[in-house]
């Protein structure tokens, strides 16, 4: 199966947007839920996943809250908040007009 | 909003420390399991769902690092490594760390204590309203009264009051009487008899020096227009503070002093104590009410009661030199027409000859100015030589212990350490050096300053000169001590991550860049040496003259003389036989002690500084005509030497 790289700085849209669709989830459930709604194409790494949702959390668009997993395990659950959902949209209107322009670039013959 | 709740959240992280790298732990320990619980049950090895779990998730110390990071307090963690690791460093070497602890503490603090003690008595200006336009009278020096003709430094209250109506110069003229009066007085509601110092002035002294009253009001010229009219008084702030404890109903209280008992109108504000640097009156009552105060002087109509100091307040734009032809020509023409001065041939010679001297009263005036400048210069002198000493020697220790970790530097760098961060780390020891030692001498300063002011005062209430340890050359001496203590703590490490890395390795301890090192260290070494040697020889100059001092023969035996202070109550005390009686009973049982040869009683002690001079009648001669000139020959000293032993 051939699995792309993370485009840079996308990697704090991916992680709210998934929050967005989910109540709550921990850091496994997130890094799993991108890589399925890839349909496995998406490949991060996944520690990584945790630097950047510190620096989520010092932004205050997520917040966590230690919970416990259907196995019974101790697991930090992250939620979007207010400030998060505002984000997402800046994020995906900056990333749309990225996208954009590239394939602009891209088809001009 | 945002930013100030992003802050708060950084700093609870701050706080949270270890709990927070636990969790961080925890949490991607859990994410791997899980990872590896998924692989395993895909069909995946066991040990080989372990490897692609952690393979997967990427370098688990970097990304915590990288989490802990995000925070922003990495510096916090680096600058509290670095103190922990030269405090331990210090402690390695205690001498080295003593001496040098030693040497700050002993720099900023003489440093800072001496020129506290010359600003109080010497640079201070006075804390009222635009103090540079301040003139006095004369020297200030002289205290008592006088009725000596003329005289150009202590005044009568009507040769006042004349030269405050007739000058030109001045926006408003104000008098003090010259020598605080020590009375024992009552506070409302209290049995007890209580020392007080009073300073009698005239009502314009408040106005003209622009003083405003902390409570209540300030005396004005009401209060002083008619002789023992008004009993009021202002008192000090400190006086307020420890008297009193600050009582809010302080201007409902009267004070008893003799017979009469006195208003309390008004509290002076904290920064005033008045206008004689080193002597600060507790209470201050017009000069109006000199007869009512202890010891009852009665001067206030006569011309020839000189005790007053006089000060004024110079107009705007009216030079000193214009100032002083005006009160020139004012005090002949005062003098010339005013009602009981003996204007005979000898005191007219006399006047035409005599000249006021106006100086400024900026920084007030003070006797204590006057016998302490000169060796307050020469120990200012002094502790800015120990301050260079003690820099040089600061210097000296840091490049000696430098020179000796070279090799750790190298071996530092050889295993990774950043440059920047070897000379973070070499900064930061200094800087616990040059702050402890700055702290040590902190405490010394305080210290010291409070045993100077002491010594100044000769044992007189230190409150009574105001000396805080000065901020702003506290803050001097602590900064050249720490530059140095940084500059040459740092030249190494810049030295030391810039040579080769392979020669300091190969060299032994102690052997890098000695050229170079060793002639900036006999620089030291020499300077040091020189300014040492000449303190040792200023110092033993200085003591040499103190021995000889010692050795001086006063013209009476003082061997075994003790000496001792009383201030009889004047309120119990009234009339002279009181007093007489009082002290023939105290000699006689004094001499009764044990171990006591004889004793005796005086008003002036030998050498003491003060004298009081008088005219005397020889029993069964014939009265001598009027007071001349040529008649003080007949006048003595009065002293007799209070031997106790």
């Amino acid at each position: 199966m051939n699995r792309e790289e993370l485009l840079p700085g996308t990697l704090h849209l991916l992680i709210l947007k998934t929050l967005a669709r989910n109540q709550q989830m921990h850091g496994y459930e997130i890094a799993r839920s991108i890589q399925q709604f890839s349909q496995d194409v998406l490949q991060v790494e996944e520690g990584s996943l945790y630097p950047a949702l510190q620096r989520m959390l010092i932004k205050g668009w997520v917040k966590a809250e230690w919970g416990v997993t259907a196995e019974n395990r101790r697991a930090r659950y992250y939620r979007l908040t207010a400030a998060g959902r505002k984000q997402l949209e800046v994020e995906k209107a900056q990333f749309d007009r990225v996208i954009q322009a590239i394939a602009r670039v891209i088809q001009t013959a | 909003m945002s930013k100030l709740s992003e802050i708060w959240r950084r700093v609870g992280m701050l706080v949270r420390g270890e709990v927070f790298a636990r969790e961080l732990e925890e949490e991607m320990r859990l994410h791997k399991d899980l990872k590896e619980q998924e692989l395993v049950a895909d069909g995946v090895d066991a040990r080989e769902a372990r490897y692609a779990a952690n393979r997967q998730f990427g370098n688990a110390m970097n990304l915590r690092e990288r989490g802990s990071q995000a925070w922003g307090w990495e510096w916090i963690e680096h600058f509290m490594q670095d103190v922990n690791y030269g405090v331990r460093g210090m402690l390695r070497s205690p001498g080295t760390t003593l001496v040098a602890l030693l040497s700050l503490a002993l720099g900023i603090g003489a440093n800072t204590a001496i020129f506290s003690l010359t600003d109080a008595v010497m640079l201070k200006s006075l804390p009222v309203k635009d103090p540079a336009g301040l003139v006095l009278f004369g020297s200030g020096l002289d205290q008592g009264i006088s009725d000596g003709f003329p005289n150009p430094e202590l005044y009568s209250y009507p040769f006042y009051r004349e030269m405050q109506k007739r000058n030109q110069v001045f926006s408003d003229v104000a008098a003090s009487f010259s020598m605080i009066d020590h009375v024992h007085g009552f506070i409302e509601g209290r049995s007890d008899a209580e020392a007080m110092n009073i300073q009698l002035v005239s009502g314009t002294y408040f106005p003209m020096l622009g003083v405003q009253a902390e409570a209540g009001r300030m005396l004005s010229e009401e209060d002083d227009r008619k002789k023992g009219e008004r009993p009021v008084a202002v008192v000090s702030y400190a006086w307020w503070t420890h008297s009193l404890a600050r009582d809010p109903s302080v201007l409902n209280k009267k004070l008893t002093i003799g017979p009469t008992v006195f208003s309390i109108v008004g509290v002076a504000p904290p920064e005033f104590f008045g206008t004689k640097v080193g002597e600060a009156p507790d209470i201050w009552i017009p000069l109006a009410m000199q007869k009512e105060i202890p010891p009852g002087w009665d001067g206030y109509q006569d011309s020839m009661f000189e005790s007053l100091h006089l000060m004024a307040r110079l107009k705007p734009g009216v030079t000193m030199t214009e100032a002083s032809a005006d009160s020139n020509l004012l005090f002949q023409q005062i003098l010339h027409g005013l009602a009981g001065v003996p204007l005979n041939q000898e005191n007219l010679q006399e006047l035409d000859k005599t000249r006021v001297e106006l100086n400024s009263m900026a920084t007030g005036f003070s006797r204590l100015r006057y016998e302490f400048s000169e060796p307050l210069k020469i120990l200012m002198g002094v502790v800015g030589l120990v301050l260079l000493i003690a820099c040089a020697n600061i210097a000296n220790l840091l490049l000696a212990r430098s020179t000796a970790r070279a090799r750790e530097l190298a071996v530092r760098q050889a295993l990774g350490a950043g440059r920047s961060r070897l000379i973070r780390q070499l900064l930061t020891e200094s800087l616990v050096l040059a702050l402890a030692g700055g702290a040590l001498g902190v405490a010394f300063a305080a210290w010291a300053s409070h045993l100077l002011s002491r010594m100044v005062l000769d044992g007189r209430d230190a409150l009574q000169l105001n000396v805080g340890v000065d901020m702003r050359l506290l803050l001097f001496t602590l900064g050249v001590s720490v530059a140095t203590a940084l500059l040459f703590g740092t030249i190494p490490a810049f030295r030391a991550t810039t040579q080769t890395l392979a020669n300091s390795l190969k060299e032994g301890r102690g052997q890098s860049n000695a050229p170079a090192k060793a002639r900036l260290a006999t620089a030291l070494v020499v300077s040091q040496i020189a300014l040492s040697l000449v303190l040792l020889v200023g110092a033993g100059l200085l003591f040499r003259s103190f021995l000889t001092l010692l050795k001086t023969n006063p013209g009476f035996n003082p061997d075994g003389v003790l000496t001792m202070n009383l201030n009889l109550p004047f309120a119990k005390y009234k009339e002279n036989a009181q007093r007489s009686a009082f002290y023939a009973d105290l000699v006689q049982r004094v001499k009764t002690l044990p171990g006591v040869q004889s004793a005796a009683v005086v008003n002036y002690l030998p050498l003491g500084g003060a004298n009081s001079s008088d005219f005397f009648l020889i029993e069964g001669a014939p009265e001598p005509p009027p007071p001349t000139q040529s008649s003080i020959a007949t006048t003595i000293v009065l002293a007799i030497v209070s031997l106790v032993s």
